[in-house]
């Protein structure tokens, strides 16, 4: 069910899970759309070169996943905020799962906000962080 | 008395989640805990006041410190103001050997928390500084492990004798009470908290496969 006002949001509601594409090749677009041309971003043996475990998914990418997941849920809704932390890399052509779940709700103003959290198939936490939304009221 | 120790809130730089909303969820998704601890990071919060909202929701709203030191992050529990003029909470290279002897010396009660992660954890600076003196209690249960970090974390407390805690390490509103703490008795204050800890009469919980 996708969310068309305020009045159809509930405390607590999860969002539908959303598995990003994290491929090589769908980083690679954006990294071209994004004129980020660094390795590290498009080459996992270049990225390991520097240290790091892989070639990374972009923070804004990440980002850019939980605002799709949002807008999947809620089509007219306003992405005011999307704030993360990230706890540990997040590896091209590994697979996430990215959850959601509201938690604070102001039907007046129909301001959300919502937990996200992308994990990897071991259930590991590697990026957490909240969203606030304008949801239409009416 | 169920009791996740270790939580952050907005007070926090990293925290994103705000202590009503806390205990909203605890309530709608029926978290089995009685309460929570919020350990704000290199600070104790001495303004908020949580105790209509705890009374609100009947739950227990405690307030603690989490610190840094050599061997890595540490829960500060009993915290008071004659504590936090023996040093300096926002600094980032503390001595754990003088965050210790000052909370014992101030009825509180120091506990290594994640000790199986890297750079942060104790387990990972035994190596470089030795095992340290003083140590009684650390973090067994984190919510936030990720791989074998709690595994290495128990490994270590068995090794070493120590006690084990648990609590979520919280920072939004839906992992609150993911790993907690049992006390046989209600623990209604911070000084409470520190005596219980002291006493030794507690047993780590694992939430995370339930909620």
């Amino acid at each position: 069910m996708t969310i068309a006002t305020i009045k159809d949001v509930e405390f607590g509601e999860e969002l539908p899970v959303f598995d990003p594409d994290t491929s090589l090749e769908n980083v690679k677009k954006f990294a071209t759309a994004a004129h980020w041309f660094g390795p590290r971003f498009t080459d996992h043996e270049a990225a390991r070169k520097e240290g790091l475990p892989g070639a990374l998914v972009p923070g804004i990418m990440s980002q850019g996943f939980l605002a799709a997941m949002i807008h999947r849920w809620a089509p007219q809704a306003n992405v005011q905020n999307v704030d993360t932390v990230f706890r540990a890399p997040v590896v091209v052509d590994e697979k996430y799962h990215i959850t959601g779940v509201v938690t604070d709700i102001d039907e007046a103003s129909g301001r959300v906000e919502i937990d996200l959290t992308v994990t990897n198939d071991a259930g590991e936490t590697r990026v957490f962080g909240t969203a606030q939304v304008q949801i239409p009221t009416g | 008395m169920i009791l996740d120790l270790h939580s952050h809130s907005i007070k926090s730089d990293d925290g994103r989640a705000k202590v009503p909303n806390y205990c909203q969820w605890i309530r709608a998704r029926e978290i089995p805990i009685d309460g929570f601890v919020l350990t704000e990071h290199r600070q104790f919060d001495f303004e908020s006041d949580y105790s209509a909202l705890a009374k609100e929701f009947g739950l227990t709203i405690l307030k603690a410190s989490e610190v840094e030191t050599e061997y890595g992050h540490v829960l500060v529990f009993g915290v008071t103001e004659a504590l936090t003029q023996t040093f300096d909470f926002t600094d980032i290279h503390l001595p754990l050997a003088q965050v210790i002897e000052a909370a014992e010396r101030h009825g509180a009660v120091p506990v290594p928390c994640h000790p199986g992660r890297k750079r942060v954890g104790m387990s990972a600076h035994l190596e470089e500084y030795g095992v340290p003196q003083g140590v009684r209690i650390v973090e067994i249960y984190n919510g936030g492990s990720r791989g074998d970090e709690d595994a290495i974390a128990q490994n270590m407390a068995a090794e070493q004798d120590y006690l084990g805690i648990g609590g979520s390490d919280a920072h939004i509103v839906s992992q609150i009470g993911k790993c907690a703490t049992r006390f046989p008795e209600k623990i209604t204050s911070a000084a409470e908290l520190a005596e219980a800890l002291r006493g030794g009469d507690f047993e780590a919980l694992n939430f995370r496969e339930q909620i």
